[in-house]
C-alpha cells in the first residue's frame, strides 16, 4: 500500500510472495536442467513489497559472477548462489528500475556478444588497420632506400 | 489470419524507407550494439505484459525492421499527447523508440514550415506507400464542410482521408482522437467526430487519455515495429496490454475501499489516511487504463498516489459524465449510476465490482457518448 510520499505502509512487510518466487525458480531450474529450456520471471509484473524484494535477494543470494553493463543506461547482471539463475535488473532514466528479471538459463543473452556485433567488430578492426597502416605506406613510398657503400 | 495479424508483412519486411539498411545495421554504425535492442526489448515486454522469454523475438524484428516512417497529424487537440510522449524521457533505454522511427510530419515538431512541411508529408507519403504508420491526434469538425479547423488551407476531414489513403495503420492517440474527447463535449460546437468515425478500411488502434500513457504510444509503435501485426485490442480497439484492466483494479487504495474505508471530503482525515477516493468522485472502477501500474513521469505517481480521484479520462465521454466530483453512487440520471451500483454492491458483499461494472459499461458508455453531426441532425 503506497503512501502520498511514495512509500508504502507495506514495504516493511513480507508477504510470502519471496518464498513462492523462490519456489518458481525451482522449478524452472529443474526444467533446464531437465530439457535445456531456458525460462524467466518478470518481477515487475509480481506484487512484490519492498520487503518482499530485499528477502529473495537474501534468499537467492549472490553467485560467482557479478556485470555492471552501460547499455542504454545502466544495468547490473548476477548469478544468483544457484548456478543458472541470474537477476537481471535494468536501469533507465534518472537511475531508476526500468526492467527486473530472473533469468533461467546458463548464461543470459544480454551478456554474450551477438553474432552481428562481433562481425560489426571484425570489420572496424580491418578498417582501423587499414587507416594506421596507410600512413606508412605512404611515408615508405616517399622515403629513398638507403643503399650502403662500402 | 486474424484481426490482430493483419500487417502486410513480416518483422524482416517492415516499411521499407529510401534506404535498405535495418535498424540493427543503421544504429551498429552509431555504436548501439544489439544489447541495447535486447535491452529495449525486455522494457517492452515488460510494459506490454508480455512473457519475458519474447524479449529476444522482440529485439530481433527490431534488428531486421527497417526505420518505420511516421506522420503525424494534429487536429482539434491541445499537444498535450504530443508532451506526453516527448516529455516523459530522458535519453536512456525508454527514448530508444525515437531511434526506431523516422518522424516525418509533425507540426510542432519539425523545423519546416508552410510549403515545405507540406511537401514533406507528401514525399513520406509517396516513399513508403502503404507502409508508413499515421498517427493522430486531436478529433475532426464536421460541421459547416469542417470549416473550424483547417490546415494548409484543407480541412481537417481532407488532410485525413489524403494522408490515410496508403497508410500501413493508423494509430488514434489521445480521447480526443479516440472518442471525440474536450472538442467532442456537449454541446460538441464544431460537430467533432473521433478518427473511428471516418477512418474504416485501415487497421486503427486507439490509444485513449488525456493525455495518454507514453509507454502506452512508444510500447504500441514498438510491437508493431516487432511483429508486423496488431496488438490485441479490446471492445473500443485499445491495447489489452495498457488497457485491459480497471484503475480500481490494480489501485493501491482498493484494500481501503473493500474495508468500507472512505473519504469523504480532500482534507478530512481519511484522506489524509490515505483511503479510498471513491467517495470524492474517483472513476477508477469503470476507466480502464495503466495509470495505476505504469504511472506517470517516469512511474512516480499517478492522480490517485497524488491525492485526486481518477477523472476517467481514457473513457469515452469522459467530459459528460456527470462531474469529475461527483461520486459514481450520487450521480442520479448518470449513466454511469449502474457501474457505481455494481461498485457499491461489491463493497457490501466483499467482491469485486470490475467484473460486474465491466459488463454493464458498454451500456452506459454508450449512453454517454459525445454528441456527432448524425445525432445534432436527429436532435433538430
Amino acid at each position: 500500500m503506497r503512501r502520498e510520499n511514495g512509500t508504502s505502509c507495506l514495504d516493511g512487510q513480507t508477504t510470502g510472495m519471496a518464498l513462492s518466487v523462490l519456489a518458481e525458480v525451482g522449478r524452472l531450474l529443474e526444467a533446464l536442467a531437465a530439457t535445456g529450456e531456458p525460462g524467466a520471471i518478470d518481477l515487475r509484473s509480481l506484487p512484490l513489497t519492498d520487503a518482499d524484494r530485499v528477502q529473495l535477494e537474501d534468499l537467492l543470494g549472490h553467485g560467482e559472477v557479478h556485470a555492471e553493463l552501460a547499455v542504454a543506461g545502466r544495468s547490473e547482471v548476477w548469478e544468483t548462489g544457484y548456478a543458472g539463475a541470474w537477476w537481471i535488473r535494468h536501469r533507465g532514466a534518472d537511475e531508476r528500475i526500468a526492467t527486473e528479471v530472473i533469468a533461467i538459463c546458463p548464461a543470459p543473452d544480454i551478456l554474450k556478444a551477438h553474432p552481428d556485433d562481433i562481425q560489426a567488430a571484425a570489420r572496424r578492426i580491418r578498417r582501423e588497420l587499414e587507416v594506421a597502416q596507410a600512413p606508412a605506406a605512404a611515408d615508405l613510398s616517399e622515403t629513398p632506400l638507403e643503399t650502403s657503400h662500402v | 489470419m486474424s484481426d490482430n495479424q493483419r500487417g502486410p508483412r513480416g518483422p524482416a519486411q517492415t516499411p521499407a524507407r529510401n534506404t535498405s539498411q535495418t535498424l540493427g545495421e543503421m544504429l551498429a554504425e552509431r555504436g548501439v550494439s544489439r544489447r541495447s535492442f535486447l535491452k529495449f526489448a525486455s522494457y517492452t515486454a515488460s510494459i506490454m505484459a508480455l512473457p519475458p522469454t519474447a524479449a529476444t523475438a522482440i529485439a530481433q524484428g527490431l534488428a531486421a525492421a527497417r526505420r518505420q516512417s511516421v506522420i503525424w497529424l494534429s487536429f482539434q487537440e491541445c499537444t498535450g499527447c504530443t508532451e506526453s510522449i516527448t516529455r516523459a524521457y530522458s535519453p536512456s533505454i525508454e527514448d530508444l523508440i525515437f531511434d526506431f522511427i523516422s518522424l516525418d510530419y509533425h507540426h510542432t515538431l519539425q523545423n519546416a514550415s508552410g510549403h515545405a512541411a507540406e511537401a514533406a508529408r507528401e514525399a513520406a507519403m509517396r516513399e513508403n506507400a502503404g507502409e508508413y504508420i499515421v498517427v493522430v491526434d486531436g478529433s475532426v469538425p464536421l460541421k459547416d464542410d469542417g470549416i473550424y479547423s483547417t490546415i494548409a488551407g484543407i480541412s481537417n476531414l481532407q488532410m485525413l482521408q489524403e494522408t490515410v489513403k496508403d497508410a500501413f495503420a493508423v494509430i488514434a492517440v489521445g480521447s480526443c482522437a479516440a472518442f471525440g474527447g474536450i472538442p467532442g463535449a456537449n454541446p460538441n460546437p464544431t460537430g467533432a467526430v473521433p478518427i473511428s468515425e471516418i477512418v474504416t478500411d485501415k487497421p486503427l488502434i486507439n490509444i485513449s487519455g488525456c493525455p495518454p500513457i507514453a509507454e502506452a504510444m512508444t510500447g504500441t509503435i514498438a510491437y508493431l515495429l516487432s511483429f508486423g501485426s496488431i496488438p490485441e485490442l479490446d471492445h473500443l480497439g485499445r491495447p489489452k496490454a495498457f488497457f485491459g484492466e480497471a484503475i480500481h483494479d490494480r489501485c493501491y487504495r482498493r484494500p481501503f475501499y473493500e474495508r468500507g474505508m472512505f473519504a469523504k471530503s480532500f482534507d478530512d482525515e481519511g484522506a489524509r489516511q490515505g483511503w479510498c477516493l471513491f467517495e470524492v468522485g474517483c472513476k477508477g472502477p469503470v476507466t480502464y487504463n495503466a495509470c495505476a501500474t505504469l504511472k506517470w513521469n517516469g512511474g512516480v505517481s499517478f492522480p490517485i498516489q497524488s491525492g485526486h480521484g481518477c477523472l476517467g479520462c481514457s473513457e469515452p465521454g469522459f467530459w459528460d459524465l456527470g462531474g469529475f466530483y461527483k461520486p459514481l453512487s450520487t450521480a442520479k440520471g448518470d449513466p454511469l449510476k449502474w457501474a457505481a451500483g455494481a461498485a457499491i454492491a461489491g463493497a457490501a458483499l466483499g467482491v469485486g465490482s470490475a467484473a460486474i461494472a465491466r459488463s454493464r459499461r458498454k451500456k452506459a458508455l454508450k449512453a454517454a457518448a459525445p454528441a456527432t453531426p448524425k445525432a445534432l441532425e436527429k436532435e433538430k
